[in-house]
């Protein structure tokens, strides 16, 4: 009985450690993007992966960031070893605490710090950079392994060396470095493995256009997760996997021919080592020569620096374009407003080319952060953008001085036909009792209080006390109702058929009804929000002219319809509207609503510090209830 | 009269402020067989390390052959080191432990091939050529140690307490094996150890060292028979050292009763030391010796008693084969020649350097 508790108890542990990543590994092989839904077995998202240059990319410089900083800071880290041996125990034990400090340190503090000196160097943030933030926090990982292993050594035997007529360096490399191999091999993996694994201290010095597998998926996350991360993520744990064993079967082998002595390294054939690393040694100096002849050839001056949200744009759109005008584009993604801006406030030139959402722009107005856009350079916005949404662009950008629309869309309800009676036309359905338990709401103040708001007729962007206060009392109401409230999930449950009615932003909308055509999403009669962003050159831009040409080209009808085709939110480009061959998305109500929906939709505004707090206060009460 | 083959010359030597060798002054003939001894922090081993290279002094010379060799790097030296700890290669079997010097100097192979098997039957390991040294106890790797040090036919082997790591019956071997090596090899041996009796057993000279200094330097039976200093004739073996006075030549005072004695010229009535040996007190019937005494306790040893006796107010040390029980009153004698006198230091700074003034 108390061997099974026993068992059971590891047992335990070991699901709890392991089912996530089990999880993981089982929906990479998942047909269907449905988290909740088995949709057959499938590779597609493993060759998606490796037909994804961009991520392909990432992973390359991931690996070279990762050999490079591993192998400087292993050499530099042992010798610094090796020269503490030298020095007295008071100052090694002071400097090995010194070296351990950055070890504890947060690593948005190392991450920040570099940042700012290398700003403070005027260097340009890049491979460079990165690389040698990965060499600075690596070394005290190589120091931690080889130093307890240094001070077990006998320093006689590098004398005995010498006095049999060995030259200093001779007597080290054979005397020294094989006693202290195991420990320099085991501080380059640990190393390896927190280069890999860095995801902060690369993405502060990372600065534009250069993305490791960290900051790459991160950014991709922005609109939910897509299987080829899953499928990603299952390559670098497998990868982990293999390393580790790796390590282990060296080392027991190794352990295996010492002989009996436990704690004896001694391997007999340590030639082997030596050649495995002179191979990488010369691989990593081969890359990191052609990556600086490479970097040296690039034509610096014809360039533009873009920054968009993640999966906003079809990748072939920037092949043309590099092609068509021979500008060589650095393309970043983000994934919030928030995040933009606090890049853009910390260096105004990073990018030249932005695309934030309409309040957020009205915020870098206000704060002088644009510059105006020269409309004669920009024939194909003239022409092909639909004069609704330029007004509505106007609400936030006065004049439409500063904002080319990019994208746009809706909030409002998406429902499943087969569960639901009768044409929804009216946010009162989320009140109705009958559906109790099968409706999704959004997680998110705004969106939340919009539906309670639109419901009463008052204005989404009321600040009305007394309005607020009706909208959080209809929304404690219908909590009873609500399964859930939830961001990326309506999006799953809803195509699983897990729910019948729920809050969706109309661009998910255009997804889910693909994968259930079940799926029918409406704009209540009563208004709801509208959303827009747009394409805006920031002040300090260094390449405004050809950041113009960007906007242009993006306008021109065939590559906007690329782009419709790739992201599924709503054009603005109304030339690019006529060209859709399939007439069930062209005069689809969700893709491109008639004005008379709009009409009734607003604009979210920034509300200012006083309305946010009711807000907030309201929507802790609302969570808070029964 | 042999040729001085290594010469000490005023060599100096501190860590910070601590003085570890000051103005040192040593000679060492080729073919002899020199003993540094001494307590631990005196200095040996870094006398040892001067003359290896491993350290450098901060003043003096080193004179190896008539040549100054001062700052001539270890690798440069024609001597080779047997270290404290063996210092083997871990790594290496046997063979390539014993071959690395010689691959250094870029022999044949044949001739390393010849030397392996002569050194490794030289320390009595034949067929260890293939071993890796965890696998040996102490005593074998120590004779690795010293095969890999001779094969590259140095003119002196410097041994650093090579033996101190080794139990008390391989210790005892391997004097008797380091003996027969430095016969057969006819080469010099400079030897440092804290153990007297291996200095003893072993050396043709023994130099005494102090607190960085030279205490005595001679012939094992010169520095056991007359010490010439307190330190000398307590660290080698035991001794009963007692204050006395020179009453005039060839007559000390000790404890209140005279002796006769064969040493002169320390003056009249002078404060001086006596050294006499335990083995050396002879007990007789009461009534028949010189000074009367009671046995206080007794200890078998194997080879002799040992006994403390109580006389004149001083606890002597005895052996002897003949046993006197405690509580048994006697009388002590002691032969002149087994009365060693020595000056009496003024104080501590004089007895360090009593040798050298």
């Amino acid at each position: 009985m108390k061997k099974f508790l026993e068992r059971f108890y590891m047992g335990l542990i070991l699901v709890f450690m392991y089912l996530p990543i089990v999880t993981m590994i089982v929906l990479s092989f998942n047909a269907s993007k449905s988290r909740a839904r088995w949709g057959g077995f499938t590779f597609k998202w493993y060759l998606n992966l490796f037909g994804d240059s961009e991520i392909i990319n990432a992973l390359a410089n991931t690996m070279t960031i990762a050999l490079i900083s591993t192998l400087v800071a292993t050499v530099i880290g042992t010798l610094t070893c090796v020269a503490l041996m030298g020095v007295g125990r008071k100052s090694r034990a002071f400097i090995m605490g010194i070296t351990n400090i950055p070890m504890i340190n947060a690593d948005i503090v190392t991450g920040i710090s570099l940042m700012l000196l290398f700003r403070f160097l005027h260097m340009n943030t890049g491979f460079i950079t990165v690389l040698i933030a990965h060499i600075t926090f690596n070394i005290p990982y190589v120091m931690l392994s080889v130093m307890p292993r240094m001070k077990t050594i006998n320093p006689s035997v590098y004398e005995a060396a010498l006095d049999l007529g060995a030259e200093p360096f001779f007597a080290f490399r054979k005397t020294i470095l094989p006693d202290l191999m195991p420990a320099v091999l085991s501080g380059a993996m640990m190393a390896f493995t927190m280069s890999l694994d860095d995801f902060i201290i690369t993405y502060f010095t990372k600065g534009s256009g250069f993305d490791t597998l960290s900051t790459k998926i991160y950014n991709e996350v922005k609109r939910g997760i897509q299987p080829e991360i899953y499928a990603l993520s299952a390559i670098i744990f497998l990868m982990v996997i293999v390393i580790m064993l790796g390590s282990r079967i060296m080392r027991y082998n190794k352990a295996k021919r010492a002989g009996s002595k436990e704690d004896s390294y001694a391997a007999k054939k340590r030639l082997p080592i030596g050649k495995t690393i002179a191979v990488i040694a010369l691989a990593v100096v081969m890359i990191t020569a052609g990556l600086v002849f490479g970097g040296v050839f690039r034509s610096k001056s014809n360039q533009v620096y873009v920054y968009n949200w993640g999966e906003y744009i079809d990748p072939e759109v920037i092949e043309i374009f590099q092609e068509e005008t021979g500008i060589e584009v650095v393309y970043d993604e983000f994934e919030s407003n928030e995040i933009m801006y606090a890049k853009l406030a910390s260096d105004g030139a990073a990018y030249d080319v932005v695309c934030p959402s309409d309040y957020m722009i009205s915020k870098l107005i206000g704060e002088d952060m644009l510059s105006p856009l020269d409309w004669d350079e920009l024939p194909y916005a003239k022409e092909n953008l639909d004069e609704a949404y330029m007004q509505s662009a106007a609400q936030f950008d006065p004049g439409n001085k500063y904002t080319i629309p990019n994208f746009c869309g809706t909030v409002g309800i998406l429902y499943n036909k087969t569960m639901v009676d009768g044409p929804v036309n009216s946010w009162d359905i989320l009140w109705d009792p009958k559906y109790k338990g099968s409706i999704l709401m959004q997680d998110s103040v705004r969106d939340a209080f919009m539906v309670a708001l639109a419901r009463n007729g008052y204005s989404i962007n009321s600040t009305d006390r007394m309005e607020l206060e009706k909208a959080a009392a209809d929304l404690i109401a219908q909590k009873p109702l609500v399964q859930a409230y939830v961001i990326d999930q309506v999006r799953d449950k809803m195509i699983g058929g897990e729910a019948a009615l729920g809050v969706i932003y109309s661009g998910e909308a255009v997804y889910t009804q693909r994968e259930n055509p079940d799926l029918e999403y409406v704009i209540p009669d009563e208004g709801s929000n509208v959303w827009l962003d747009g394409w805006c050159i920031t002040k300090d831009a260094r390449h405004k002219e050809n950041a113009l040409k960007w906007i242009n080209f993006l306008c021109r009808e065939d590559i906007a319809l690329k782009n419709f085709e790739f992201v599924t939110y709503t054009t603005p480009n109304k030339k690019a509207q006529e060209l859709i061959e399939d007439e069930s998305i062209k005069n689809s109500e969700v893709a491109f609503p008639s004005e008379e929906s709009l009409s009734n939709c607003e604009v979210y505004q920034y509300l200012g510090n006083d309305a946010d707090k009711i807000y907030n206060d309201l929507w802790k009460k609302v969570k808070a209830a029964e | 009269m042999a040729k001085d083959l290594i010469l000490l010359e005023n060599i100096s030597k501190a860590y910070g402020d601590q003085v570890i060798l000051d103005d040192l002054n040593l000679s060492i003939h080729e073919n002899s067989f020199v003993t540094i001894l001494g307590p631990s922090g005196c200095g040996k081993t870094t006398t040892l390390r001067i003359i290896g290279g491993f350290e450098s002094p901060d003043s003096g010379r080193v004179i190896f052959d008539g040549k100054d060799i001062t700052s001539l790097a270890p690798n440069k030296r024609q001597l080779n080191t047997v270290f404290q700890k063996y210092a083997l290669f871990t790594h290496m079997t046997i063979a390539e432990n014993i071959a690395f010097g010689l691959k250094i100097k870029n022999k044949t192979d044949q001739y390393i091939k010849d030397k392996i098997k002569y050194a490794l039957k030289l320390v009595n390991l034949e067929g260890f050529e293939k071993r890796m040294p965890d696998s040996l106890s102490g005593g074998q790797q120590q004779r690795v140690a010293i095969a890999r040090a001779i094969v590259n036919e140095p003119k002196v082997l410097l041994l650093d307490e090579p033996l101190g790591a080794l139990d008390l019956k391989l210790r005892q071997d391997m004097q008797y094996e380091l003996i027969r090596l430095k016969n057969e090899l006819g080469i010099t041996f400079i030897y440092v150890t804290h153990d007297q009796e291996e200095a003893l057993t072993m050396s043709d000279h023994i130099v005494v060292m102090n607190q960085g200094y030279i205490q005595q330097e001679g012939s094992p039976e010169t520095i056991y028979n007359e010490p010439e200093n307190a330190f000398v004739a307590d660290f080698i073996g035991d001794s009963n050292i007692i204050p006395a006075v020179m009453v005039r030549d060839e007559l000390v005072n000790i404890l209140g009763t005279n002796f006769a004695c064969v040493d002169k010229g320390f003056g009249e009535n002078k404060p001086v030391d006596v050294v006499i040996r335990p083995e050396d007190v002879e007990l007789v019937k009461a009534g028949s010796g010189t000074l009367p005494g009671v046995v206080k306790n007794v200890i078998f040893k194997g080879v002799h008693y040992e006994m403390e006796v109580e006389a004149g107010g001083y606890e002597w040390l005895v052996h002897s084969t003949r046993m006197a029980e405690a509580g048994r009153e006697i009388d002590i004698c002691v032969d002149p020649f087994n009365i060693q006198v020595m000056k009496k230091p003024q104080s501590e700074d004089e007895e360090a350097i009593a040798i050298d003034v």
